[in-house]
Formats: structure tokens, sequence, C-alpha cells
């Protein structure tokens, strides 16, 4: 699973819903196998629409349980035209698509802030499916 | 005509695609172009629950429904099978983890998404009218448990696509659409009326066909309200 997926996925839970902290899930880092696929094509205009869309707390958070905590504490602002980046909006993009993209999160487990409950990561697949009694 | 992806399952595990498969694929290549214009140049998530085989999402990505190069596929599925599956059929068609962001969730529905992301949803459902909704098997080894699921749809065949009517503003991002699939026995016409008069939303037919003894349709939902576009 894409480092972006995190951005996107919350506790199953529908009680937690009502809940802010049902979002981001909180990652294990010592639990979580990272691998970087180093193939995934570099696509700015990509990258410059999903930012719009990202919610960067949670980038910083999920970054943060994964022992990463060298990311700006803004979203960076870009000048929304591919044709028309600096050098250093180009390497800025660059370094959102390494982490965006090409990290993967193949094995590991994360859980809800709110109800505790554990979800597990494995081969590269997220399972968010609850057991029974709490679906 | 769009190409249709090449698709080799297990059929014992996955749902085989079939006429309903096919309906969805044509009233998503009929609608390119009101996609397009919709989405253009913009990011697009499409969300698909219960991709089965993957042959619908893998279409998408394939033919760059709407685009390919900025949108983002999640496939949702209840079924492990399922999930393999749609892997194996996007790899089969070059859509390679290169140039396409698919990712794969096992998750009922869509209860594991953040809210109102998806732009475009897509739901071929289990619309079988049945007694009742099959429960989750317990272990992966119950494939014909699992190909249940993927078919029956509880009353009326109903049960699950109301559920995700239900959730659709959830869901669905400020201007995101869904397509879903049903059957006659679904009375889909009635759903249809009084979801208009009751809720915020715009329901259009885009497909419908006979298919053997069965008389299908895909509906495209959108939100009445289009001012906040």
């Amino acid at each position: 699973m894409k480092f972006l997926t995190t951005n996107f996925l919350k506790c199953s839970v529908s009680a937690c819903d009502i809940s802010n902290d049902n979002f981001p899930l909180q990652y294990d880092g010592s639990k979580c196998k990272l691998v970087q696929n180093e193939d995934i094509e570099f696509r700015p205009e990509f990258l410059l629409n999903i930012l719009d869309r990202i919610e960067w707390s949670a980038i910083l958070q999920v970054a943060a349980d994964l022992g990463n905590t060298s990311l700006p504490p803004n979203k960076p602002k870009l000048n929304i035209n591919v044709d028309e980046l600096t050098e250093e909006e180009q390497i800025i993009l660059r370094d959102l698509h390494t982490l965006l993209l090409q990290t993967s999160i193949v094995e590991g487990e994360m859980k809800c802030k709110n109800c505790g409950h554990v979800y597990y990561i494995k081969n590269s697949i997220p399972n968010l499916l609850l057991p029974p009694h709490l679906a | 005509m769009l190409p249709t992806p090449y698709i080799k399952c297990d059929y014992d595990k996955v749902y085989e695609p079939s006429e309903d498969s096919f309906l969805v694929l044509d009233s998503l290549e009929k609608d390119i172009s009101f996609l397009n214009e919709r989405f253009q140049n913009q990011l697009a998530i499409v969300g698909e629950i219960g991709p089965g085989s993957g042959i619908v999402t893998t279409f998408m990505m394939k033919n760059g429904v709407p685009s390919k190069s900025t949108s983002l596929y999640f496939a949702l599925d209840i079924s492990p099978w399922a999930l393999e599956a749609t892997k194996e059929t996007a790899k089969l068609n070059e859509c390679s983890e290169k140039d396409s962001y698919l990712e794969v969730i096992q998750s009922d529905l869509t209860t594991s998404l953040r809210k109102k992301q998806v732009d475009i949803l897509v739901f071929n459902p289990p619309y079988v009218p049945a007694e009742d909704v099959p429960e989750v098997p317990s272990t992966r080894e119950e494939t014909d448990q699992w190909l249940d699921l993927a078919l029956l749809g509880g009353k009326d065949g109903m049960v699950i696509t109301q559920k995700v009517i239900d959730q659709l503003d959830y869901i669905l991002s400020p201007k995101g659409v869904a397509y879903i699939l049903f059957c006659a026995r679904n009375k889909p016409e009635e759903l249809v009326a009084k979801v208009m008069e009751t809720q915020p939303w715009n329901v259009e037919l885009v497909e419908h066909r006979k298919a053997g003894w069965e008389v299908l349709s895909v509906y495209r939902f959108s939100r009445s309200n289009e001012s906040i576009i």
C-alpha cells in the first residue's frame, strides 16, 4: 500500500465517524515494513493535483509514525502550471513523489486513535474489515 | 469501441465477468465525454466497490477513464480473492505499478474511506434477490461463500445497494458521481423516483439492456445542487 493511501483510510467502525481521531490511523513504526519502488514514474501533474486533496497534517503524523520527521510543517504551495515550476519546486515535487508514491508499506499494523482497533497490512494489502461483533 | 480487458481468473473464487459487467463498461464508455468534461485536467479519485475479477477498474485504467495520468484508483472488496484477482488483471493488461495508481483495499463497502473523497464511484452490486445477505466467511478457503457474497443482495436484491445509496453523500466528493447497476427485480424506477423526490440526487439512466431473462440498467447519481462545483 502506497504511503499516499494512508491519507484516505479511516477506521471502519461507524461509531468512530463522529470522532476526529478516526483519521489518520496510527501506524506502528516498529511493525511496518517499508519498501521503495523506484520504477514508479515521476508525474508532476498528478502530484500537483493530489497535493490539493491531501490532508497535510495527516501526512505529517503518519510520516512521524514511520520515523520521518523531516517534512515541512505546512503543505507546500506550488505553482499549478507544470511548465512553470521552478527548480526548487521541482525538488519539492520529487521528494513528495518519493514519499507518497514510491514508498509502500508492505507489512504492518495501524490502529484507530479513537477505539483502538488494530488493522493489518499484509502483502501490501490493507485489511480494513471488522470482526463480526464490531461490523 | 474501447478494448475490453483480458481476464484470466479462477471463477470458483471470483465472479466471472458477465452481461452486467459488460453493461458497466459500456456505460462508462458512453459517459466518457461527460466525465472528461467534469474532471478535465483535474484529479479524479475512482473508487470501485466489489471489483471481483477487476475487469471494470482495469478497463478504466487501461483506457484512461477519466484520465490515466491524473487518476487514482481504489478497488474495495470484502473478498481477499477479488483483491488478488484485481491486481492480477491489472498486471495482465499492462497497467503496471510504474504508471498507474491502483490500490486494492479489503473493506466492507466504503466504510474504510475518509468522507467525501470519491469522484467516481462504480458499483456492480450483489443484486440477486435472496432471503438473506450471506454472512462473511470466517476463512479464506470458503470460496463458495465468498462467491455468494458477490451475488446475493437480500430482499429485492437491494439490501447492499441501498446501504451504498444511503451513504452517497458521505462517500462522494462535491462533484462526485456514482454509477450503479440494477436488475429489473431491484425495481430501480421506483427507487429512482423516490430518491429524486426525497434526496438531493440527480439520477439518470445511462444504459439498459435485456440480458437473457434479466433486464439490467446502469444509473448515474450526481448531486442535484451543482452550484457547489
